[in-house]
């Protein structure tokens, strides 16, 4: 209530100025004058129509050039002075909305031409200097600096740089706004009689630079240098900068994306590589058994024999104790090897859902995009500087143009019974045919799988035969991927679908489902089959299969980016035409690159340096696959049309990676530490009935030192312990409740904001101009202006805050008691207003436009009271 | 890089660092990039000098843009109207198209780069002309004037809200706060 109602005082108090931030800063921040915790995107909210006319130095503004027509404006200053209180983001809005008045439409254009000229400002007056305009406008505005220099200096010193970088302004009018702030912190600072006062007198306009960097809070300077250092050290590493610059300058954006990803994985496969090289494999080194099998290359390709003994396998670790040092510092090899996987997957867990919701957070909009032929204006991608690439861009805009324009013209089909019988047939059809291929594949694999094991177990020789066996698996699985989809893309073809967005996310989830099938079949070949086969050490044999299947779905990839990409291009350019210029497909790729992820997570814990070679397979993969769209470039390929778009790509990329992929290879991980025995004679666990055991009995170590009680107390009480996980579980369960009310309510909120748009936009197009003869009607609809604008900015900086929407209703209240002439005299009735408002609002008339919801409330209140 | 990094005084380098968007090191490379402009005996102090747009669009980043003309006519500070560009026009420029400016200050100079008249607002001609740029200027991919007088009726219909028959700046900031691409395709890194 209070925050309500303060926010409705400063809202009334300040309604022109200022009244899109400062009654939500105060109202949060109460009257201390920081303006904190808003948030970085949040546009600020600056008059920026203050800084035009009338400041010091754009008194010999000149008002001529494209704008020099205002100066014979008759009275200038009655429409100056309202609009140069407005949002930078309003003040061109006003010409729009008031099409009709002649004087109100120049005064919105001068008021915009201000901001445009304010560049010229600095060319020398060679034209005409208006004194008319110039005198009248000069003390407001002279005011309204001040008010920005002054809401400028109260704020903290990020907060002002932040501001200062976001204004639409040239360096010199953004450094000339700097040192005036800095004078006037200088100033205040003098007031309150601090300390520095002293030293800082005689020298304080030259040395207001040095006195502003001493003045930021020293912690936060020095972790800048830090920070600056550190990125200078990154730049020089940043071989990718370069790389990724070229790829988007010639490929565009979407390509690009594609690439990200994959530098994306690269790094995360560096990480992982170097913590289990780190942690695992060089404490191994020290205690390492020598090696007795012979090395005859075929072992590159298997990953069998001599690899056996080394510590590419789980079987080869120790699960000794190791020390180098008689009762030193000894390192337990089975903690080690347990922690340094979990800690790993708890790391990639947190990075995945912390990019994902980034990702998420950043086009939570996009759904909402409906316009097509207005997104022209956002559509070029200033990254292509390639003239090549730009020639292609400006073909491909070309023919999207003419096709969307015939789609315009085309009449809306309408089906007959029958064919939307036939054509649902045709997506069961074709749906089934995708399933039954994917089960059918998942049978050969399986059965496949069965009997090489058994061929393995039974000859157990380092023969060729033996190794060429192995071979046929990965090989089998690997073309199943590859053909699989081309399988599916006819299909596809086939089934005509209405939108080549339905074709690419149908085709999608049908690829995406046929690889993690093939996998799951796998997992459960090796955790349910080759775990209990009698083997010496089934882990390392499962270590070994997802080292082939990832060697040869490598190589199956370069053959791939070879014969399918790079070949097929030159025939289709050059040899027959009719193939038809083939694209970069993107959503294929990326699903190879995220199989390919999958099978290094399953494999880490059976072979701890997998992503040591998966680190090598995609840093060749980003280099052919960046030399084959290099030749289509050049022989004039298409990139990839307009169906991908790259700020939902990077989501979906990441979504794809997170939800089917991470998460099936947590609960693999977890069946196989949990569920799983270990083998008896080989790796750091055996002789333990499973994995986790290891960790047990180090607690049960621990229970012996007094000065370790805090751990056992936290893994008996948290970490293994039901009710712990019963209450964190609720809590978060309310806490997702919670958040998911606030989106609901948001929601309705922004269809209110539209609604509210559309409405204002159709009457202010149904009423025919009209000249506005006295000044306080002019007046009011000035009124009207302002809370359109102010609506209007606020549907701009959609998604709203819920703040923001609080104080949309207080206004509405507002709005409400001078058009209904209310007399309520006092104000305190308002909070309790603007709250039933919002529960009428949230509530009730969803489906009634904001007036009426709030009117109504408004009614409610009155009874109440 | 160390070479050039000490030809910008200390101070002014974290000036330009506080006013702009761009880290130290990338207005040091702005700085090797600019000089490289420049004549040779001009170099010593490049912090001053100005570069005729002709050699500003020499760079390989502008010089295939087909909006060049109008972003130099935009960044440019020059008093005598030819479009050239200072050290600190540069670095304007260079800050609007960075990876970490914000997508407001993105589109109000996107919209700016389009309004090819200057006058504030986006009406037919300017909508004709950015068509025209973004399907280039040859002959054959010229579209018809019916084409462009459908295709600008649609544009219109779908962003201007207040049906006067043109768009302005909050219009069009709008219009790109529903395109969640455009913060990564308004870009330009040296």
């Amino acid at each position: 209530m209070d925050f309500l109602f303060c926010c409705l005082h400063r809202g009334s108090s300040q309604r022109n100025r200022f009244s899109h931030q400062t009654p939500y800063d105060s109202s949060l921040h109460g009257s201390s004058g920081e303006h904190r915790g808003r948030e970085q995107n949040y546009p600020v909210a600056i008059p920026m129509a203050s800084l035009g006319p009338g400041s010091d130095y754009s008194q010999d503004l000149p008002r001529t050039g494209p704008y020099g027509n205002f100066t014979d404006e008759p009275e200038p200053e009655e429409t100056y002075t309202p609009y140069s209180t407005f949002h930078m983001l309003d003040y061109p809005y006003i010409h729009g909305i008031s099409s009709g008045s002649e004087e109100v439409k120049l005064s919105g254009h001068v008021c915009y031409s201000d901001s445009f000229i304010r560049r010229r400002n600095r060319r020398p007056p060679d034209e005409i200097f208006s004194t008319s305009s110039s005198m009248f406008e000069t003390d407001p505005v002279c005011n309204e600096e001040e008010d920005l220099v002054g809401s400028l200096a109260s704020m903290s010193t990020n907060e002002r740089i932040k501001a200062i970088q976001k204004m639409p302004e040239t360096m010199r009018k953004k450094r000339e706004i700097r040192n005036k702030v800095l004078k006037e912190i200088t100033k205040k600072s003098k007031h309150r009689g601090a300390q520095s006062t002293q030293c800082l007198q005689g020298a304080a306009v030259v040395s207001a630079r040095s006195f502003y960097s001493s003045l930021s809070s020293f912690p936060l300077q020095s972790f800048r240098r830090f920070g600056n250092t550190l990125s200078e050290c990154f730049h020089q590493l940043r071989l990718w900068h370069k790389t990724l610059k070229i790829i988007g300058a010639e490929f565009g954006t979407s390509v690009l994306s594609y690439f990200v990803f994959l530098k994306w994985l690269l790094n995360l496969n560096i990480f992982s590589f170097l913590i289990n090289f780190g942690f695992i494999t060089i404490p191994q080194f020290l205690a390492a058994e020598p090696n007795n099998l012979s090395f005859t290359g075929l072992e590159v390709f298997t990953g069998a024999g001599y690899f056996q003994q080394t510590v590419l396998y789980y079987g080869f670790y120790t699960n000794a104790t190791i020390s180098k040092v008689e009762n030193g510092p000894s390192y337990n090899m089975q903690l080690a090897y347990i922690f340094t996987v979990g800690i790993y997957f708890v790391i990639c867990f947190l990075i995945l859902l912390f990019s994902m919701a980034k990702f998420f957070s950043r086009n939570i909009n996009s759904q909402t995009f409906s316009v097509n032929a207005s997104k022209l204006l956002c559509t070029w991608d200033f990254n292509i500087t390639n003239e090549k690439a730009v020639k292609l861009q400006q073909k491909n805009l070309h023919t999207q143009i003419k096709e969307s324009l015939t789609e315009v013209n085309k009449e809306v089909q309408n089906f007959s019974v029958m064919e939307r019988v036939a054509r649902i047939a045709t997506h069961l059809l074709a749906w089934l045919a995708s399933l039954g291929t994917a089960v059918a594949a998942c049978a050969a694999v399986y059965f496949l799988s069965i009997n090489n094991l058994k061929l393995f177990m039974k000859g157990y020789r380092n023969d060729l035969e033996s190794q060429a066996v192995m071979l046929v698996l990965p090989v089998i699985v690997s073309l199943l991927n590859t053909l699989i989809p081309f399988f599916f893309s006819w299909l596809g073809h086939l089934e005509k679908f209405q939108t080549p967005g339905q074709h690419i996310y149908v085709t999608i989830t049908r690829n995406t489902i046929l690889k993690m099938s093939i996998v799951g079949i796998l997992c459960y070949y090796w955790l349910n089959i080759v775990a209990t086969s009698e083997s010496q050490c089934w882990e390392t044999l499962v270590g070994q299969d997802i080292y082939r299947l990832v060697l040869v779905d490598f190589i199956f990839c370069l053959l791939g980016s070879f014969f399918g990409e790079f070949l097929r291009r030159i025939i289709g350019t050059t040899v027959c035409m009719n193939l038809g210029l083939p694209e970069f497909d993107i959503g294929r790729n990326v699903l190879d690159l995220i199989y390919a992820q999958t099978l290094t997570w399953i494999g880490i814990l059976f072979s701890p340096l997998l992503p040591g070679i998966q680190m090598i397979a995609f840093f060749i993969v980003f280099f052919v696959k960046k030399v084959t769209n290099f030749v289509s470039l050049m022989r004039n390929c298409q990139p990839p049309r307009k169906v991908w778009r790259t700020a939902q790509m990077m989501t979906s990329f990441i979504f794809l990676l997170f939800c089917p992929s991470f998460l099936g290879v947590l609960s693999v991980i977890g069946v196989t530490v949990w569920r799983l025995k270990p083998s008896e004679e080989c790796g750091p666990f055996r002789g333990l009935s499973s994995m986790y055991a290891a960790v047990d009995e180090w607690i049960q170590i621990l229970q012996s030192y007094t000065a370790s009680k805090w751990v056992v107390w936290i893994y008996h009480n948290l970490i293994s312990s039901e009710l712990f996980f019963f209450i964190l579980s609720s809590v978060l369960l309310v806490v997702i409740y919670l958040y998911w009310q606030i989106i609901q309510g948001r929601k309705t909120m922004t269809e209110l904001l539209r609604k509210q748009i559309n409405n204002r936009s159709a009457s202010s197009s149904r009423q025919p101009a009209q000249e506005v003869p006295d000044y306080p009607e002019r007046a009011f609809e000035r009124n009207q202006n302002s809370s359109y604008n102010e609506l209007w900015s606020l549907a701009v900086a959609l998604p709203v805050d819920l703040v923001f929407a609080l104080r949309m209703v207080t206004q509405q209240c507002q709005e409400l008691q001078q058009h209904q002439h209310l007399t309520f005299g006092s104000r305190a009735i308002c909070p309790l207003v603007a709250t039933g408002a919002l529960e009428g609002l949230s509530s009730n008339s969803r489906g009634l436009s904001t007036q009426e919801g709030a009117g109504q409330a408004l009614d409610t209140n009155l009874h109440i009271l | 890089m160390g070479g050039s990094a000490s030809l910008i005084p200390r101070d002014l380098l974290s000036e330009y660092q506080e006013l702009t968007f761009l880290s130290k090191q990338e207005i040091l490379l702005a700085y090797k990039r600019f000089s490289e402009l420049l004549p040779k005996e001009e170099r010593e102090n490049a912090c001053s000098a100005r570069v005729s747009k002709s050699q500003i669009l020499t760079l390989p980043e502008l010089r295939a843009n087909p909006f060049q003309h109008q972003i130099c006519h935009v960044f440019s500070t020059s008093e005598s109207g030819d479009d050239s560009m200072s050290f600190e026009d540069f670095l304007d420029m260079l800050s609007v198209f960075s990876d970490s400016a914000t997508s407001d200050i993105k589109s109000h100079y996107a919209f700016r780069i389009f309004d090819f008249d200057n006058d504030g607002i986006l009406d037919r001609k300017d909508l004709e002309q950015l068509v025209n740029c973004l399907t280039g200027q040859g002959e054959e991919s010229q579209l018809s004037s019916a084409e462009m007088e459908q295709l600008i009726q649609n544009i219109l219909e779908e962003s201007d809200i207040d049906k006067d028959g043109t768009i302005n700046l909050s219009e069009f900031q709008h219009v790109v706060s529903r395109s969640p691409d455009f913060a990564s395709s308004f870009k330009i890194v040296l």
